[in-house]
Parts: structure tokens; C-alpha cells; sequence
């Protein structure tokens, strides 16, 4: 909290301090609960809204690719059950993205206070959804898929560190982006829809051509969902050189990510 | 004793885009040097120089759009400066637009933590402070309604109360007494009293000419974002109601391409 003798020097060069964003660890909070609070504040069946949009694909998803296009995947639905969540909430978070600093603007400008907190409780409203969602599946994959609960599950909470942060890192240059360009908001879903084609959700890494997988793994979501299906579907633990190169690859992009961020987002303040 | 706000030479400037930036716009602009479009307006602030210490209050006053809210906005960090320094002590609590910050789907004990956060409390002073602030806001039942519902009355008392509940050492009011009945405003008043004596500063931005000759230790007279006078309160404020009486005024309101907030409020809703 600010102490009394809080001495702050703004000058055209000032960025505000990264301590910042701890200091205001109760605003994010607030923030968070806010969000939940918000969207389910006035629905009678809540979270359910939230499960049935991804049941639906889900079902769907598994009745063309069982029936109509055969992959050729054993227990497709447990293996889509295990990234399809993932997926859903990383763009989810990156269609936020856009609106986020939009949406705040009234109160980015009745108050100072850094813009992170902003991202960052959007970013994690919608990962307490998805934790649940996840919660969900496990019990679901550990009764009708393992029989059994895998030791592989207990690399699950770094993989979800490793999805906070890569999502988070992706958000950061499209929110203020979003604010400076219109033109983000309209080539965005284009980009997700193409990132979804070329990210291992209904079908898995193994079945790209050996010839590309290299190109193929550069996009951080091929690694991402390949861990996830190791983890929650083969049950197994991952090999570390993939996690470490998920882990390389997510760090860079927050570390791209926010330097972007931190440039623009007092312009954005003035802008949205 | 050191004062609790120093402006050095600070200046700011605003370019209004003539609707959304595109990316075409950007790259034309950027690659070739070429306008596109119409000139963007600009508003500058240039050579504001303040300093306030404790236990007293500085007015700004001004014709709409001479760049007096976006003073406070510097004080309050959340417009950086294009140039110089502003130095600040302490916690501020700025009531900058009224009911900001309030969200309107949530109740109003929801608001007090939102709102109480991002002034910086923290959840235990939050929660301390809390009958206290319902009581000063006069709320009553209603902090169990969504705010939506609330009279403006009702929405100016409960933000005040919260920026009040925070302890500022730093007031920055943006015709913030403006909007309650004569009953809150003395109350109010009573209020920033008392954190003045306890070593508060306040910088308050009025047209309430009265209230910044009554309590205003210093008046700084804005012009198209520069100081165009500045000294004892009686001596500016008669000097600003002379100009305002007299001719027309140098500064036309209406006409008038600096006035940053109407330009912004339209942006943002595009």
C-alpha cells in the first residue's frame, strides 16, 4: 500500500515502477472478483453458460472427427477432452485482450495505478474458469479414461503457469495495439481461427509430417497442448527437453510481450 | 518543511486523431512523412510550475478546457508529462470525474473494496474503514443495491466518502462538491478541513469563484494551458472575473479545439 512517505518523481521518462503492480496486488484481487462477480452476477444457471459453449464444440468435434473424418486417435473424445479446454481459455483470453484496456478506460483515468493490474486480472478471471474446467476434466478423465489417477498430473500446475504466461505475454502487445489500431480487432479472430487450425486440438503433434515439425513447433501452443496431452491423456510425464523448449518459448514471448507493453501503455491511457 | 506537490516546468501535449488511427494512416504517416487526413488538433500544457505545501490549498481556475483537469490527472499520475517533473509525498486521493471508477453492475459495498483498492487501501483498511464510509455517504440500505440505481446525489457522496476514507495526504478535486446538496457540501468542506490541519494538500479545480476565494491559499489562473496569473485569491480571481466580464473572452469555449475532455470522451466511444 502506499506508505505516507511515498516519494514518486514523474518525468516524461517515468514508466512507473514494476513494484507497482505488487503494491496494488489488492486492486487485482478486486478486480478478478469483479470480473466473476459481473458475469455471473445476473445468469440463473452461472457457470453452466460457461461449461456448455465448450461441451457443445466438444461434442460436436468429437462426433465429425469419430465419424465423418477419422482420426486416427484411440478414445478421441478423452484425448480432445485434454487440450480442448486449454485452447478455449487461451482464446478467450486473447479476444479480451482487445477490449480490455477499452473497457477500463474510465477508471484508468479516474485513478493511477499501472495498467499490468488490468491484464492481469483479465487474464486470470479467465484462468479460475478454466482451473475449474480443468478440475472437471481430470475427475472425468481419471474415472472413465485412467481408471486410475497418473503421476504425470503432477506436472499439471506447471503447465498451467507455463499457459498463464504465455497467454499473458500474447495479450500484452495486442491490448495496447488494439487501443492504438482498430485494425486489431478485426484481423485477431482471423489469426485464432488460423492459430486453431494450426494448433494440436483435434488432432495431436504426432500426426504433422516429420519434414515440418520443426517449423510446426514454433508455434508455442503445438508445444503447450502437446504437454497437456502427454500429461492428462497418455498419462505420462512429458520429456524435459519439450517442457524446457515450452518453457524458453513462453518466457520470451511475456518477457517480447511486456516490453511492448510497458512503451505504449501510458499513450494508451490518453488514446482509449 | 518540504511541500507535498512540486511541478517543475511540466508540459503535456495532446494530438487529437481525427477518429481511429488505421494501420494505413500509420504507415502513410510514418513511412513518408505525408499528412493524412486533417491536421490533428492539438492541445499543450507548457511551463507549469507548482509547488504545495502542507496544510494548504491551491485553485486552478480557468475557462473550459484550459487545462486544468488534466493538471490534476498529471499530479495524480495518470497522464505522464511530455516534459519536466512533478514530484509528489504521499498518498494521493484524487476525485478526478466523479462516480469513475464505480462500476455500475455492482452493489455499493462491492464498489467501496473496488473503488478503495484502486486508491491503494488496502483489504483490512478497506474493511476497517467501511461503516465509517457508508456512514459519511449516507447510503444507508442502499449499499446492498447495484449502483446503476443510485441518484448522482448518491454516487458523488459514496466516491467522496471512499477517496476521503483513504487518508490522502494529496487532495486533488475536480469539481467534486459541485454535485452533492448544501447539506453534504459543508460537510465535505468540515472533512478536507480536517485533513488540512492534519498536514494534508489539497489543489482544487473550481468555477465556484466563492469557494476558491474562501479557502484557496493560492489561485492559479489557466489559459489555453498556460498560467496567465497567478498570486493571492482575491487579487487572481478578480482579475479572471474582469477578463470574463469584460470583451470576449480570449479563449471561446465553445469553438474551441482544446477542450481535451469532450474530444476524448468522444473517442473512446467510437
Amino acid at each position: 500500500m502506499a506508505t505516507r512517505d511515498d516519494v514518486r518523481v514523474i518525468t516524461p521518462r517515468s514508466r512507473g515502477r514494476i513494484s507497482d503492480v505488487w503494491r496494488f496486488r489488492d486492486l487485482y484481487r478486486s478486480l478478478v472478483a469483479r470480473d466473476l462477480a459481473v458475469k455471473y452476477h445476473s445468469s440463473v444457471l452461472g457457470f453452466v453458460w460457461t461449461l456448455l459453449n465448450p461441451l457443445l464444440m466438444l461434442a460436436v468435434l468429437t462426433a465429425v472427427f469419430t465419424h465423418v473424418i477419422k482420426v486416427p486417435i484411440e478414445h478421441y473424445w478423452a484425448f480432445l477432452l485434454s487440450g480442448y479446454f486449454v485452447w478455449n481459455c487461451a482464446q478467450q483470453c486473447l479476444s479480451s485482450a482487445t477490449y480490455v484496456l477499452h473497457q477500463h478506460a474510465s477508471l484508468r483515468r479516474s485513478a493511477a495505478f499501472p495498467s499490468e493490474i488490468l491484464l492481469l486480472s483479465a487474464a486470470t478471471a479467465k484462468h479460475v474458469e478454466f482451473a475449474i474446467e480443468i478440475g472437471l476434466t481430470l475427475v472425468v478423465l481419471v474415472i472413465f479414461h485412467h481408471h486410475g489417477v497418473p503421476g504425470s498430473l503432477l506436472v499439471l500446475p506447471v503447465l498451467l503457469a507455463l499457459q498463464f504466461i504465455l497467454v499473458v505475454g500474447l495479450m500484452s502487445p495486442i491490448a495496447v495495439l488494439s487501443v492504438l489500431f482498430r485494425d486489431v480487432q478485426h484481423a485477431l479472430p482471423l489469426l485464432i481461427l488460423a492459430l486453431f487450425y494450426a494448433s494440436p486440438v483435434f488432432y495431436s503433434a504426432d500426426l504433422v509430417p516429420e519434414s515440418v515439425r520443426g517449423l510446426y513447433m514454433l508455434n508455442p501452443f503445438a508445444g503447450l497442448l502437446s504437454l497437456y496431452h502427454a500429461v492428462l491423456f497418455e498419462g505420462r510425464f512429458p520429456p524435459a527437453g519439450q517442457l524446457g523448449w515450452v518453457a524458453v518459448l513462453s518466457l520470451s514471448i511475456c518477457g517480447a510481450g511486456y516490453v511492448i507493453f510497458r512503451r505504449y501503455k501510458s499513450l494508451c491511457v490518453e488514446v482509449a | 518543511m518540504l511541500p507535498l506537490v512540486e511541478c517543475r516546468n511540466v508540459g503535456k501535449e495532446f494530438r487529437y486523431a481525427s477518429g481511429a488511427t488505421s494501420l494505413r494512416e500509420w504507415f502513410i504517416r510514418t513511412f513518408s512523412g505525408r499528412k493524412v487526413g486533417r491536421a490533428a488538433p492539438t492541445f499543450r500544457l507548457t511551463g507549469f510550475d507548482l509547488s504545495v505545501g502542507r496544510g494548504s490549498t491551491v485553485a486552478i481556475i480557468g475557462a473550459n478546457g484550459s487545462g486544468k483537469s488534466t493538471v490534476l490527472r498529471l499530479i495524480a499520475g495518470i497522464y505522464a508529462p511530455s516534459e519536466g517533473e512533478i514530484r509528489t509525498r504521499g498518498r494521493i486521493g484524487a476525485v478526478v470525474e466523479l462516480g469513475m471508477g464505480l462500476h455500475p453492475e455492482l452493489t455499493g459495498r462491492e464498489n467501496i473494496h473496488l473503488y478503495g483498492t484502486i486508491l491503494g487501501m488496502g483489504r483490512s483498511e478497506i474493511r476497517a474503514r467501511f461503516s465509517e464510509i457508508v456512514e459519511f455517504a449516507e447510503i444507508g440500505d442502499f449499499i446492498h443495491v447495484p449502483i446503476k440505481y443510485y441518484s448522482s446525489g448518491m454516487l458523488s457522496r459514496l466516491a467522496f466518502s471512499i477517496a476521503m476514507a483513504s487518508e490522502p495526504d494529496i487532495l486533488l478535486l475536480d469539481e467534486a462538491l459541485a454535485v452533492g446538496d448544501q447539506a453534504f457540501r459543508e460537510r465535505c468542506t468540515a472533512r478536507i478541513a480536517e485533513r488540512l490541519n492534519g498536514g494534508a494538500a489539497a489543489i482544487i479545480v473550481s468555477h465556484d469563484l466563492d469557494a476558491v476565494r474562501k479557502h484557496a491559499s493560492e489561485v492559479i489562473w489557466l489559459e489555453a494551458g498556460r498560467i496567465r496569473m497567478r498570486g493571492e485569491a482575491d487579487e487572481v480571481v478578480d482579475a479572471y472575473l474582469a477578463t470574463v466580464a469584460g470583451a470576449p473572452p480570449i479563449v471561446d469555449p465553445r469553438g474551441d479545439p482544446q477542450a481535451p475532455d469532450r474530444q476524448r470522451e468522444h473517442f473512446a466511444g467510437t
